[in-house]
């Protein structure tokens, strides 16, 4: 097996008894000192892959390697857990103990000297920055304190590779910057991250390679910006001012019809344009880099003379990846699983789609 | 070898914190414990005078029937503890960890063997402060406790294999309730010559009659060989038979 991938997997396939197939088939690898991300929604087979790697459940069927250990010989199993640490979704704390003591028993399991497990332990709770609560009970921690101590834990022995199932899920969004800050940080050390994920932008902030997996089915693979980028162009939405007058944050064309058909003539000729039309919005602009092409048109129209009252690019998200791959989206799925925010999301009208 | 026993160790620390750091864990067995001891002692004083009990000491003819009640009882404790780790993902966590996997189930094991010399240790010093006198003294009383523990495995297995079973925290509880029977059809408040009929045929199937009456015979007639060893070998092999089983389920749900 070469030497660039430290995770190997090839047609994995696991049946939990009752037939219930959690995984059909799946291939996929994660080199050495990458952040590789499974992006996909509840019950897709994410933490059933997570648990397989890191020999909590048996796999059915395929051939599975982790850091160089072949998972079918028994032998490998305890290399293998040597090799990785794993921050687990629905923490798996020891709620009586300290931060302290949990930090230290951990270390201790991961054969570390007592004194060694001490120190190791204190450096871990500065890290995550919980040492003022490192002598209360784990009990007591908030959700994003639970997130970091359980990060921590799995950290003791300095494992080559990472494992976190949904490390940020339910979490505040200044817990989860936090969480974010922590994990670059151990990627630009060179640790390999393996980490499962139902928020898009968690998965597009984060990783180096992305699997979308769906019904236990590897449905899209690449890096986040190559699996956008397979969604088509990016679109410039341009809103002119009506000559002369002001114009200001109204959604109405004020500007005339005259001037509008001008600007798709000038844009649709230009060179980096696939495409433009007109909406009941504006103009619309199809082109290939958003971002790079906002500054041209904007100067393209300045110099003819027109005035641009708004503009805004968008680009596909994963979220239409995810759709053009399963033909939903994931948010519509997530709903299901979580009563408040399906609600929220019924009262407020929102999370329909894109 | 050394590694596993380490590691069992380490388990083993843990899980005793985790029951001591909750107050309740230790009180309300002890509580029930003193309780029993005393309530039943009372109500059933008179029926000394039956005869056939080898005393004229009610209290100290108890003694047995509550070390072995407390011990039994505490079995569903180690399978309770064992499933709360399962549910909370901190299993998951030991089993991640490099260690022989086994060495979370000793751990475990030790812990109820602790408890179980514990507690048989309040009963034994309950039985001392209300006068109770140990035929066999000091040394009787020391062979009673390491029969307790062993006593107390045979139950703590099967706690732990009724909690790897269901993995439901509720049926690991309800399940104490199928001890009952064991604890009731024995010779706890009345000796066997008093027994008649059914009752007395069931006492005599029931295992935890034997262990019961060596820890008796050691509290009222001193060091009678024929029932302590009796007891002693009823205990040790049903402690072997339970420690391979669960150990097999165990390993069956775990490697």
């Amino acid at each position: 097996m070469s030497n660039e991938y430290i995770i190997q997997v090839e047609d994995l396939v696991k049946i939990y008894p009752g037939d219930v197939k959690a995984l059909s088939g799946i291939d996929f690898s994660v080199g050495r000192g990458e952040f590789f991300g499974f992006l996909g929604p509840n019950g897709a087979g994410k933490s059933t892959t997570i648990k397989i790697l890191s020999t909590l459940l048996r796999k059915t069927s395929g051939k599975v390697s982790v850091a160089g250990l072949d998972l079918d010989e028994s032998a490998s199993s305890m290399g293998v857990r040597r090799a990785i640490g794993f921050a687990m979704q629905e923490v798996g704390l020891d709620d009586l103990s300290s931060g302290m003591d949990f930090l230290v028993t951990q270390g201790l399991l991961y054969k570390l000297g007592r004194r060694e497990a001490k120190n190791r332990a204190e450096e871990l709770l500065d890290l995550v920055g919980l040492t003022d609560v490192s002598g209360r009970k784990v009990g007591t921690y908030s959700g994003g304190m639970r997130r970091r101590i359980d990060l921590a834990g799995a950290l003791v022995h300095r494992p080559e590779i990472l494992f976190l199932d949904e490390p940020t899920t339910g979490l505040d969004p200044q817990s989860r910057l936090a969480i974010w800050d922590h994990l670059n940080e151990l990627h630009s050390q060179g640790t390999t991250i393996l980490l499962t994920t139902q928020m898009m932008d968690e998965a597009d902030q984060l990783c180096e390679r992305l699997a979308i997996i769906d019904n236990g089915r590897i449905v899209a693979e690449g890096a986040p910006k190559t699996l956008k980028d397979e969604m088509g162009d990016d679109v410039v939405r341009i809103m002119l001012a009506s000559s002369g007058g002001h114009d200001g944050g109204g959604h109405d064309r004020s500007a005339s019809e005259e001037l509008y058909e001008k600007a798709l003539s000038l844009t649709s000729g230009q060179s980096y344009v696939s495409g433009s039309s007109l909406d009941e919005d504006g103009l619309v602009v199809n082109v290939r880099d958003g971002d790079a092409s906002a500054p041209a048109l904007l100067k393209l129209l300045i110099e003819n003379d027109m005035e641009v009252a708004r503009l805004a690019v968008s680009r596909p998200t994963l979220d239409d990846v995810f759709l053009k791959h399963t033909g939903r989206t994931i948010r519509q799925d997530n709903a299901d699983g979580d009563a408040y925010d399906q609600t929220f999301r019924r009262t407020m009208g929102v999370g329909k789609g894109r | 070898m050394g590694a596993i026993l380490r590691e069992t160790y380490f388990i083993y620390r843990r899980n005793l914190k985790t029951w001591i750091g909750v107050p309740a864990n230790v009180i309300s067995p002890l509580f029930i414990s003193a309780l029993l001891f005393v309530m039943f002692g009372s109500m059933f004083e008179r029926t000394i005078s039956l005869g056939g009990f080898g005393t004229d000491d009610y209290q100290a003819f108890l003694v047995a029937w509550i070390i072995v009640q407390v011990v039994v009882f505490s079995g569903t404790d180690s399978g309770f503890s064992l499933l709360m780790d399962i549910m909370s993902g901190y299993f998951d966590k030991l089993l991640l960890a490099p260690i022989n996997r086994f060495s979370i189930l000793f751990g475990t094991l030790m812990v109820s063997g602790t408890r179980a010399l514990l507690q048989a240790l309040v009963v034994v010093g309950l039985a001392l402060a209300m006068g109770v006198h140990f035929e066999t003294g000091v040394l009787g009383i020391l062979a009673m406790l390491a029969l307790a523990v062993v006593f107390g495995l045979v139950w703590s297995c099967l706690g732990i294999m009724i909690a790897l079973k269901t993995k439901n925290a509720q049926a690991t509880q309800t399940a104490g309730l199928l001890f009952f029977p064991f604890i009731f059809l024995t010779t706890a408040f009345m000796p066997e010559d008093q027994l008649t009929g059914w009752f007395k045929v069931a006492v005599k199937i029931n295992p935890v009659t034997y262990v019961m009456e060596a820890m008796r015979a050691m509290t009222l007639d001193g060091w009678d060989w024929p029932t302590i060893l009796t007891g002693v070998w009823v205990a040790v092999l049903m402690m072997t038979v339970l420690l391979a089983l669960t150990t097999w389920m165990y390993r069956r749900q775990t490697a």
